[in-house]
């Protein structure tokens, strides 16, 4: 998937958009990508100065952005919007500027609107972070809630 | 263990509170029963009794009390 089909399934944009391309999915199952780190990303000059390295939170939003791609490419998902309820982390190593981060999310269970998974993001070839996550399309969960 | 019991644990375990809350629990009464905490607790009645709720029932489960009810449909007797 090409950066442009990308937008069709993730509705994050640029500067936000954490993802540069989808090299595998499988619907309901995985999906697997990268972001190429430039060395003119808006964050690199301040975080931190002298020292540019990749803030978690957005290692993170990459993980989380990519599992989402695992679900909006189900049949009737396209072009959903996703929320996220609860991540947890751990940082392992630096990103910086030049790198590829690669990032791999796999999906442990999706009903009912609501996605666990867990994704990994590498730089270098060794881990840089790994989340459990979970997320949610709203469109879908609404309909199985209680009517006030 | 009971299937009240059985039925009690799943709302006390999910939603991480005191037996004492149960009876007068609803939908959207305490913070952790909102839109995730309502399907988490829809699976963990499901797995805990091997049934699966429809739809409707889900939007209707609004109460531990009614939940009661809906279960019956289930031929799950809560007592």
């Amino acid at each position: 998937m090409n950066s442009k089909e990308l937008l069709e399934y993730q509705p994050n944009r640029p500067p936000f958009l954490m993802i540069d391309y989808v090299t595998k999915v499988l619907p309901g199952k995985f999906a697997e990508g990268y972001k190429k780190l430039i060395k003119t990303e808006w964050y690199f000059p301040i975080h931190f100065p002298g020292n540019p390295n990749m803030p978690g939170a957005l290692q993170l939003e990459a993980l989380a952005q990519m599992l989402t791609v695992a679900i909006t490419t189900l049949p009737g998902n396209r072009g959903k919007v996703t929320h996220a309820i609860s991540h947890k982390v751990k940082f392992k190593k630096e990103v910086k500027p030049g790198r590829k981060f690669i990032i791999k999310t796999k999906v442990n269970f999706w009903n009912r609107g609501i996605c666990r998974g867990i994704g990994i993001g590498f730089t270098d070839g060794d881990i840089a972070c790994e989340a459990e996550m979970t997320i949610t399309i709203p469109d879908i969960l609404d309909k199985f809630l209680p009517k006030k | 263990m009971n299937n009240l019991e059985k039925y009690s644990k799943v709302f006390t375990k999910t939603f991480s509170i005191d037996k004492s809350m149960l009876k007068k629990l609803k939908y959207q009464s305490i913070p952790e029963w909102d839109s995730v905490g309502h399907m988490s607790m829809i699976s963990a009645l499901e797995d805990t009794f091997k049934i699966t709720i429809e739809m409707d029932d889900i939007i209707d489960f609004s109460s531990f009390e009614f939940g009661k009810k809906i279960l019956k449909k289930y031929k799950v007797i809560i007592k």
